[in-house]
């Protein structure tokens, strides 16, 4: 902050790795150290108990770890070789959980810092701009009307989420958009879409349905396995890195549209691809793992207050802080009440509730980016 | 109507020059700018001053190609302004609005490297140009020692001074600015203007800018365009264009206009209309 005091610029070269500073490696560290002890629970606890360092050496086994058939069954699906069962376990039940709840936490953080830029509003999120409610109903109308389908089901969720943000970008045009504008449609959207999830609620006549798509819509990530994984991965890194290159584009973006424009920036045209990017990113999550509430909300914001507003270093520190949130809370999820599990958007809203109030109660001008 | 057209240096073709341009905000159907024809002299501080709403900010858009016309032109060196690619037209023509915000814990350094982002391809690192583009905005505009203070740390003189340092770093040829001054304290006003004079006199940097002040504005600049009513009321130098009949006209007041050592200096005596 203001007491920091560094020598004279130099040259150009000086200033291409400046960007990386002290916070922005604290928080990777402790990402990082918290994965590493999420992932130790979710690997050795559970039905079947491995010990935490047995967990570890499984997964340096170099008889899966080097074997191209067990590669080829994980990432391009297929039958697994024969393992033992510590081996299975790990490997083709907890681990793919472990890798989901990673790329998930990855793409909601960087959405929600996308679309926070974007929109110029601390509280945007893809849940706000309607992408998450979008990506609900589509999931309701596959189970409840179109059955057949079920097996596309994370398409429709996809799809779902890119038509409502649409919607909510056609509702906010008027010859332009504005970040106000953005919102209050995405309010609209949303609460639409709401309102007809609720409605075909009350017709689905099976409770054991009622009950699973109710854990989809508040994010779930039970029952996930490789098959998700491979779903995510392309995705994920696509949009991640797409994001990470507008980086300067977003940075000039939160100067507000005025300044953007009179620097040379296609301010329509950059909105447009990055929310594209933003969405592409949430609704992949949103297929995964169902509506996982506050990650995309409150990652941006635990980051952007260490780091500061450079989304160079903003989008990096979402990449390293959101899978951590998203890990530590699913180890909460499937371990706190153990046998049972709970969905892990209960415990990622459990949290990031009081840290918003908390934030609201400590700054009293929070909201915007002034 | 004055026309002044002798000054002391000749001047240049306008560099930027409006034809008929009639200017209006999507929401409201009356023109705040109502057919204004008028080249902007290259290397010369042109000042825009006139009442309030009388579109002196508006014009100052529709130059900067940030409102479509209505009708009528905006040309830079020529060439329609809609010609021009939004990189490439920023590289020739800066704008500073009147009220920027920038997010809380930018530096001052960081604000001014955006002032380099037209000059920078998509995936190009800061490169040595930049570097000294920056380092020579900072030090004309005199916060060198400030670059590492977060904007918000700072007063709001030195805060304006950060953003025009951000708009050097631009790096144009033709500078438009929109009320530099307003709201600051006197010793941050003449920073401003004295930046804006050591353009002209080292750069021949073009500028128009939009001043509240009418002394100021006819101290400083090389020809004065005074609008009221969404027209250009008169234009020229201006010990020519301020007289007391132009005042009593457009701006409503009575006053007497005297030849000062640093230009004219205004005594007001009361409203016109009395």
């Amino acid at each position: 902050m203001a007491g920091e005091v560094r020598e004279k610029t130099g040259t150009a070269a000086d200033r291409r790795l400046g960007w990386v500073n002290r916070q922005l490696v604290a928080v990777a560290v402790g990402s990082v150290a918290i994965v590493v002890v999420a992932a130790t629970l979710q690997l050795s606890f559970g039905a079947y108990p491995v010990s935490p360092l047995g967990a570890w050496r499984v997964l340096a086994d170099a008889e899966v770890l080097l074997s191209a058939a067990a590669w080829r069954a994980f990432l391009l699906g297929g039958r697994v070789p024969d393992y033992g069962t510590a081996t299975l376990v790990v490997w083709t039940i907890r681990l793919p959980r472990v890798l989901v709840a990673l790329l998930v936490g990855a793409n909601l953080a960087v959405s929600g810092a996308v679309l926070q830029a974007i929109t110029r509003n601390e509280l945007a999120s893809p849940f706000v701009l309607g992408v998450s409610s979008g990506a609900g109903l589509a999931v309701l109308l596959t189970v409840v009307v179109f059955t057949g389908l079920l097996p596309l089901l994370p398409l429709f969720a996809a799809v779902g989420g890119g038509i409502a943000f649409l919607l909510v970008y056609a509702i906010a045009w008027q010859g332009g958009t504005n970040p106000v504008r953005l919102v209050l449609a995405g309010v609209i959207v949303s609460s639409v879409f709401g309102s007809v999830q609720t409605g075909l609620f009350l017709l689905i006549e099976d409770i054991g349905l009622v009950q699973s798509v109710v854990a989809w819509t508040t994010g779930s990530l039970v029952g996930t396995d490789w098959a998700q994984v491979r779903m995510l991965l392309p995705w994920s890194v696509a949009a991640v890195g797409a994001s990470l290159l507008g980086a300067r584009e977003l940075n000039v973006l939160t100067l507000g549209e005025e300044t953007a424009a009179s620097l040379g920036l296609s301010v329509e045209r950059v909105r447009f691809l990055l929310s594209g990017v933003a969405v592409l990113a949430a609704a992949t999550s949103v297929a995964a793992a169902g509506i996982v509430g506050f990650v995309g909300l409150v990652v941006p914001h635990i980051v952007r207050r260490s780091v500061g507003t450079d989304h160079k270093r903003l989008l990096v520190g979402c990449v390293f802080a959101g899978p951590a949130l998203m890990l530590a809370a699913d180890a909460g999820a499937r371990l706190a009440l153990s046998p049972a599990q709970i969905p892990v958007g209960i415990v990622t809203g459990l949290l990031g509730g009081p840290y918003f109030l908390y934030l609201m109660r400590k700054h009293g001008d929070f909201g915007g980016f002034r | 109507m004055t026309d002044g057209r002798g000054t002391d240096r000749p001047a240049g073709d306008g560099v930027l020059a409006a034809e008929d341009l009639v200017l209006r905000y999507p929401e409201s159907d009356a023109p705040v700018i109502d057919g204004a024809t008028h080249a902007f002299p290259e290397g010369r501080v042109t000042a825009l001053v006139g009442p309030n709403g009388s579109g002196k900010s508006t014009l100052l858009r529709g130059l900067a190609g940030r409102l479509a016309p209505r009708a009528g032109t905006v040309t830079l060196r020529g060439r329609p302004l809609d010609d021009y690619g939004d990189r490439e037209r920023a590289r020739e023509l800066a704008r500073l609005p009147q009220e920027p915000t920038a997010p809380d814990g930018i530096t001052v350094e960081e604000l001014a490297y955006h002032g380099r982002y037209p000059h920078r391809g998509f995936l190009d690192t800061v490169d040595d140009a930049d570097v000294a583009a920056v380092d020579r905005a900072l030090r004309l505009v005199g916060i060198d020692r400030l670059r590492d203070r977060p904007l918000a740390d700072l007063s709001g003189g030195q805060r304006r001074l950060a953003w025009v340092a951000m708009v050097l770093a631009q790096d144009a040829d033709v500078l438009l600015l929109d009320e530099p001054t307003t709201f600051l304290d006197l010793r941050h006003q003449l920073a401003v203007m004295d930046v804006v004079r050591t353009l002209r006199e080292d750069d021949e940097t073009t500028v128009v800018l939009v001043l509240h002040d009418i002394e100021q504005a006819a101290r400083y600049a090389d020809e004065m365009v005074v609008l009221g009513d969404g027209q250009i009321h008169a234009h020229g130098v201006p010990r020519e264009v301020l007289m007391p009949e132009l005042l009593a006209d457009v701006f409503g007041v009575e006053a007497s206009v005297e030849r000062g050592r640093f230009g004219p200096r205004l005594t007001m005596i009361g409203s016109a209309d009395r």
